[in-house]
């Protein structure tokens, strides 16, 4: 299977934007977004695919992170 | 890695270096204030002596409040109103006129042009001082980086690979060029297609200059498996026409990545055989001598990296 190409990958990109525009405007709903998820998986591998999907995750994650900041996990319990 | 100490490190002396600025920037313009007041004082009391009440303390007090407001461009206002010094009214007038015109207002316009011409001059001073001081300091920093980058020690050994025409191509081939490499692999989904595209990017902006030397970038795969020398043709093609794609057996691929500790692990197969290759991403400078000279992480632009190489180029001492 050979790799994309720079026109195959833009059009692989251009659906991952697209979906993603549509997720930030329905809140994440993937049931409004359905059209656009069957493009984005026609247009990319599957490795890419589940790529992009953690890679949102990630960013949202991270987003979250530098707004809200985060409490560090508690260390083991000790008997003072 | 060592890379955190260095910035760090720089972060501390750019904090030092924020403070030593303004530091003397308000040394600067405290000797100017002083400057100005201490000389329209003494002008007063030279010109003034003979008349002590006249003289008063009021018009030098009410310059020196002027100066102060006024600012930097106050030498100039502060030596103007201590020529047009106020005149008491009544018949002492016609009598401090007569006294004190001619060699006074002469007087006053000698003193205007040194002392102008003596502030220009320490200004102009002070602001070259620190100047020097600061070109000192950077060539200083540049020159425990590359030091630093020294006893790392990567790149030192060779490699053998084929490139994306199926010639042969070793270490060798290369010295004599300044080389800008990337390790990745062709099934990429962002990643890779980004960094090349900043690749191609600086080698363009390095080549619109042409005093400087033409560089030489290269791609390497961590992906041997699937990245053959036809996969590379295609894949080279989208960026810039220099850029020279290396493959070879993966033990050779093995060896030269090794060579630059670079990071790679295979990720599990999907079925249809696809799988992601996780890497570290890095563009490797390294100089005609063979030597590995720095390094440029994705948080860096086109135009830090383009200026950085002809940093290096400017500086370097062949071995």
């Amino acid at each position: 299977m050979a790799a994309p190409n720079s026109a195959q990958r833009k059009a692989c990109w251009d659906a991952r934007d697209q979906l993603w525009q549509c997720l930030d405007d329905n809140n994440d709903k993937i049931q409004s977004c359905q059209k656009f998820q069957g493009d984005f998986e026609a247009n990319c591998p599957a490795q890419w695919v589940k790529y992009f999907t953690k890679r949102r995750d990630f960013l949202k994650y991270k987003d979250k992170m530098q707004r809200e900041g985060f409490t560090p996990a508690e260390g083991p319990q000790v008997n003072s | 890695m060592f890379s955190n100490a260095l910035t760090e490190n720089k972060r501390k002396h750019e904090k030092y270096e924020i403070f030593y600025f303004i530091f003397s920037l308000m040394l600067f313009t405290f000797s100017f204030f002083s400057y100005c007041t201490f000389f329209s004082l003494f002008f007063h009391f030279l010109s003034y002596s003979p008349y002590p009440i006249c003289a008063s303390r009021e018009p030098s007090a009410m310059l020196r409040v002027r100066c102060t407001l006024r600012g930097g461009g106050g030498v100039l206002l502060c030596l103007h109103r201590t020529a047009q010094y106020r005149y008491p009214s009544g018949p002492e007038r016609v009598l401090t006129r007569s006294l004190s015109r001619t060699p006074d207002s002469s007087r006053v316009a000698l003193k205007l042009q040194t002392r102008l011409g003596v502030t220009l001059l320490v200004g102009v001073g002070l602001l070259g001082a620190w100047w020097w001081v600061e070109q000192e300091k950077q060539q200083r920093r540049q020159r425990q980086r590359v030091e630093q980058l020294r006893t790392v020690a990567l790149g030192q050994g060779t490699f053998s690979l084929l490139d994306h025409t199926g010639h042969r191509r070793t270490k060798q081939d290369f010295l004599g060029r300044w080389v800008l490499l990337y390790f990745g692999f062709t099934h990429c989904p962002d990643i890779c297609p980004d960094e090349l595209d900043k690749l191609s990017t600086v080698v363009s902006a390095l080549d619109r200059d042409p005093a400087l030397p033409r560089l030489q970038p290269l791609f390497i795969t961590v992906d041997p498996e699937r990245d053959d020398v036809a996969a590379l043709a295609r894949y080279v093609r989208d960026f810039h026409p220099r850029l020279v794609g290396l493959t070879g057996t993966p033990e050779e691929v093995r060896h030269a990545g090794r060579d630059f500790r670079v990071y790679a692990s295979a990720g599990p197969k999907d079925e249809d055989g696809d799988y992601m290759v996780d890497h570290s991403v890095l563009l490797y400078l390294v100089s005609p001598d063979g030597l590995f000279l720095d390094y440029y992480n994705r948080t860096k632009s086109p135009e830090q990296i383009a200026d950085s190489i002809r940093n290096h180029i400017r500086n370097h001492v062949p071995l």
